[in-house]
């Protein structure tokens, strides 16, 4: 079994395909991650593809502040990720709510709502950064796959 | 028995398709990637691609059909690894041979299509459901041009199976520059088959999000992803044994290797012309197959029969 386990981990590590989702973004977080998507930063070397449908993907990039107005929608596009799903929050919007923390339409950063596994400051945070923060989201499940024993 | 569970399991079955596959579209991603100046992806990709939706955990959508939306990936993988028995990849002779089995590839071929259809109209989805019309309406457009290539050159061999076809064109080296049109056309067609670009009109990601396949995940997607590359390495045998057929009266050993050669060869076009053109619209596919494709398809039949009272058999 352990050695199935750690074959489906490598795999999971090698092939993690996103989903972009504005949760209310000022639009500049989008641009770089549209812009890390690019052939100039070329993610598909560590099997990032960009994929439209929540059905499809295994992380999820969020971008921006949560508003009251797309907070349901947010939610139900994360249980419509089939399971092992992870949450990337891209801006310090995302991470914290911002700027616009305490405005009368926003409900907070992104975990607020759903759970997040990493956090990716900067505003608007820079592709080099993004890629950093994806693949140190990876590495930290690689070492904690390994300090459980390949359990989940 | 046992050999015959031999060649539909393990070569060239299931098991070869799928490594083949899962190649050819590491081939087709890699050039892909450096025609745009990047890295690309590693050698192992598509096969942690594999695993991982594999292992993922399955959501069936409430309002869908729940049997059809299982059985349609496992039929599309079922149809288009059958056929590759009908196509002579290690002999001259194919696995199961028989007069008439172009026919019965050619109808194989186009079972997937409407497996893709059928799931994507059952899960239910609004983006499924356009998808799924799409493809079925795409599907009329190349499949007339497409069938009447290969049934030209099969008018030429004068004979109803693949393997009659290849031995005739490798006896006639010369009688395979009579087919080049109908090689042309049918290239094209077959990329409206794989529904790759400009023909990808199906599941245009930037429209419909991944066409009828928008709601499937997990195993069944990795199913239908295995039965697309399947389908490319089968069409792309398909057409290097009828358009290609150089090597197959060579030395026994060097067949094998010449085989691989003319498949890759065929994927490595695809992918030229699918990096090559942008998308186009429903309307204008249907609309160049119609007025361009079909009437030189028709074209090559004509010279067909002239050739075949023409030239010496
Ligand atoms: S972090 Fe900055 S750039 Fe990003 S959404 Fe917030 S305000 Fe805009």
């Amino acid at each position: 079994m352990g050695m199935i386990s750690k074959i489906i981990n490598w795999s999971r590590l090698k092939s993690p395909w996103v989903l972009h989702f504005n949760t209310g973004a000022c639009n500049a977080c989008d641009i770089e991650i549209i812009a890390a998507l690019t052939p100039s930063y070329d993610l598909e070397r560590f099997g990032v593809v960009l994929k439209a449908t929540p059905r499809h993907a295994d992380v999820l990039l969020c971008s921006g502040p949560v508003t009251k107005q797309i907070e349901s929608r947010l939610v139900r596009i994360y249980e419509q990720m089939p399971e092992p799903k992870f949450v990337v929050a891209i801006g310090s919007c995302a991470c914290s709510g911002g700027v616009f923390n305490g405005c009368y339409n926003v409900a907070g950063g992104i975990n607020s709502v759903i759970p997040v596994s990493a956090y990716i400051p900067g505003c608007p945070a820079s592709p080099k950064a993004i890629i950093d923060g994806v693949v140190k989201l990876l590495r930290s499940l690689e070492t904690k796959e390994r300090k459980s024993g390949g359990k989940k | 028995m046992l050999k015959a569970l031999f060649q539909i399991l393990i070569f060239p079955g299931v098991l070869f398709l799928f490594v083949f596959g899962l190649c050819g579209e590491f081939i087709d991603r890699k050039l892909c990637a450096r025609f745009q100046n990047r890295i690309g992806p590693p050698w192992f990709q598509p096969l942690a691609d594999f695993i991982k939706l594999v292992s993922k955990e399955e959501i069936i959508p409430e309002e869908a059909d729940i049997k059809v939306f299982k059985l349609m990936p496992v039929l599309a993988l079922t149809a288009s690894s059958v056929s590759i028995l009908y196509i002579p990849t290690l002999a001259e002779r194919s696995a199961f041979s028989f007069n008439g089995d172009v026919i019965v590839v050619l109808y194989l071929l186009t079972l997937p299509t409407f497996t893709y259809f059928l799931g994507g109209w059952y899960s239910r989805g609004v983006y499924s459901m356009i998808g799924a019309v799409r493809s079925l309406t795409q599907l009329f457009a190349y499949e007339v041009p497409l069938f009447l290539v290969i049934l030209a050159s099969a008018l030429l061999a004068d004979t109803w199976s693949l393997s009659g076809m290849v031995a005739f064109y490798s006896r006639h080296l010369g009688y395979w520059f009579c087919n080049i049109i109908g090689f042309g056309v049918a290239l094209i067609c077959f990329l409206g088959k794989l529904e790759k670009v400009p023909f990808d009109i199906p599941e245009a990601e930037t429209e419909i999000v991944a066409g009828s396949f928008t709601e499937y995940n997990g195993r069944l997607l990795a199913l239908i992803r295995t039965s697309f590359n399947i389908e490319m390495i089968v069409g792309a045998s398909l057409l290097a044994a009828v358009f290609l057929p150089f090597g197959l009266n060579l030395w026994p050993a060097l067949i094998f290797p010449f085989y691989l050669l003319q498949v890759l060869f065929i994927i490595v076009i695809i992918t030229f012309l699918r990096l090559l053109f942008a998308r186009l619209r429903l309307d204008q596919m249907i609309s160049f197959c119609w007025r361009f494709l079909a009437p030189l398809a028709f074209l090559q039949v004509i010279l067909n029969l002239i050739f075949k009272a023409v030239l010496p058999r």
